[in-house]
């Protein structure tokens, strides 16, 4: 094959990635749009271990490789998760478009990788020397900017379910479909006899990476509603203070605004 | 032993001697001839290029050859020769579906995934199978009811 790899085994791949300076192919969704085609693609599509998606107690692991079709098909992919993929620009590019794709791509603007960061997910980066499993907040740099060597591929993304089924996630874009979200919000609260159990919250297409903030959400862990309440404007002050978006074709100060706006409808739906 | 990209067009076998990162849109209607795969956008946002891939819709512009080694490639050109494109052709006609006709290529394939998936689909379900093409004549809801008429004209075809 001319300036192509088409391995049909992840360590022929690793093989292939560690040896020559090839570009990984996943979806191609966002590598086609680019008028010049430059260098060798590594096809990663008819690998079998990319394609996997299997359950381990609480955890999902589901392959990079996986097309965001085949995981809103498949009946352990999680509500929140389906809800963002569905979501995501139009059947055509679902169809090929895939979550380590979507990863790869740096981008604040992944509605795949939002549900990722509000979940602590990590990935999965291998090579022919070894691997390593990165919680994907560790893995995201800056803007475009991975902690991804060039022998490496990232071959899965590990799901912690535990607190995903009691969400809430928004997606603000320009249409219904084929839109490129100006704010995407994903938060997680679980409440048991009155008390916050867990409280995670993500902004993404704000700022240059996605936006997760622990160290705010734990202000409302473990407290029971009626402080959470007494404690919300001060949450939402240092949340405030904790967004800083970046100017695009939107400007900073509506996409500020409609976080705040999100965030708080948010803790109202779980009576915060 | 080939060097090149065997995979399968409209039912014929073929070996794809080019780079592996050439654009399948491109390949498709510059070396083969297939001119019913339009060229919109070039970035999969209008849907003028849809082709099936192994059954699936996707945009032949997002495509590189590479990808397409082993699979079945099928365009508007293929599926013209079907019984269900005979029905679709009859369903856009009845309703005039169909203006200046530069989306329907795409719009007709994508109504052939719509009707694979579910055979009678409710509307919401078909505004979202056809809500990566996009038409600038007729707008969608001549397009839509086509699709509606397809799916009770055609029962058992899909």
């Amino acid at each position: 094959m001319v300036n192509g790899w088409n391995p049909s085994t992840l360590r022929e791949a690793l093989a292939i990635r560690a040896q020559y300076p090839v570009i990984p192919y996943a979806g191609g969704t966002d590598l086609m749009i680019a008028e010049e085609r430059e260098g060798a693609y590594l096809f990663l599509n008819r690998i079998p271990e990319l394609k996997r998606i299997v359950r381990e107690g609480n955890i999902l692991r589901m392959g990079a490789g996986c097309t965001f079709t085949e995981l809103l098909e498949h009946s352990e992919t999680p509500a929140l998760l389906r809800e963002a993929l569905a979501l995501i620009a139009a059947p055509a590019i679902r169809n090929e478009g895939t979550i380590g794709g979507n990863i790869a791509n740096g981008s604040a603007k992944a509605d795949s990788a939002l549900i990722f960061f509000v979940a602590d997910a990590s990935v999965r980066l291998q090579s022919i020397a070894g691997e390593r499993v990165l919680p994907i907040r560790e893995f995201y740099l800056g803007r475009k900017k991975l902690d991804l060597r060039p022998d490496e591929l990232i071959t899965e993304v590990l799901l912690p379910l535990r607190w995903l089924d009691s969400y809430d996630y928004q997606k603000i874009g320009a249409r219904k479909a084929l839109a490129i979200s100006r704010v995407a919000f994903a938060g997680l609260m679980t409440v048991e006899n009155g008390i916050i159990l867990h409280c995670a919250t993500a902004y993404g297409a704000v700022s240059d990476v996605i936006i997760r903030r622990p160290d705010l959400d734990a202000m409302l862990i473990g407290k029971a509603v009626e402080q959470a309440k007494a404690l919300k404007s001060q949450y939402l002050a240092a949340y405030a203070e904790a967004i800083a978006p970046t100017q695009g074709r939107v400007s900073a100060t509506y996409r500020k605004t409609v976080c705040l706006n999100l965030l708080d409808n948010f803790l109202k739906k779980f009576g915060v | 032993m080939t060097n090149g990209i065997e995979f399968t067009l409209n039912g014929t076998a073929v070996v794809f001697e080019g780079s592996a990162t050439a654009r399948l849109l491109d390949v498709l209607r510059d070396t083969y001839g297939l001119t019913g795969v339009k060229c919109g956008c070039k970035e999969g946002e209008c849907g003028a290029c849809s082709i099936l891939l192994d059954g699936r819709l996707v945009n032949s512009c997002m495509v590189a050859m590479g990808r397409v080694a082993g699979c079945d490639v099928v365009t508007i050109e293929g599926y013209a020769k079907t019984e269900r494109f005979k029905t679709l052709d009859a369903a856009y006609a009845a309703v005039s579906a169909a203006q200046c006709g530069f989306c329907i290529p795409g719009m007709v394939l994508a109504s052939e995934c719509i009707l694979a998936k579910n055979p009678n689909p409710t509307e919401e379900e078909i505004r979202d199978g056809i809500s990566g093409n996009l038409c600038r004549c007729t707008g969608y809801n001549a397009i839509v009811k086509a699709i509606q008429i397809a799916a009770k004209e055609g029962a058992g075809l899909w």
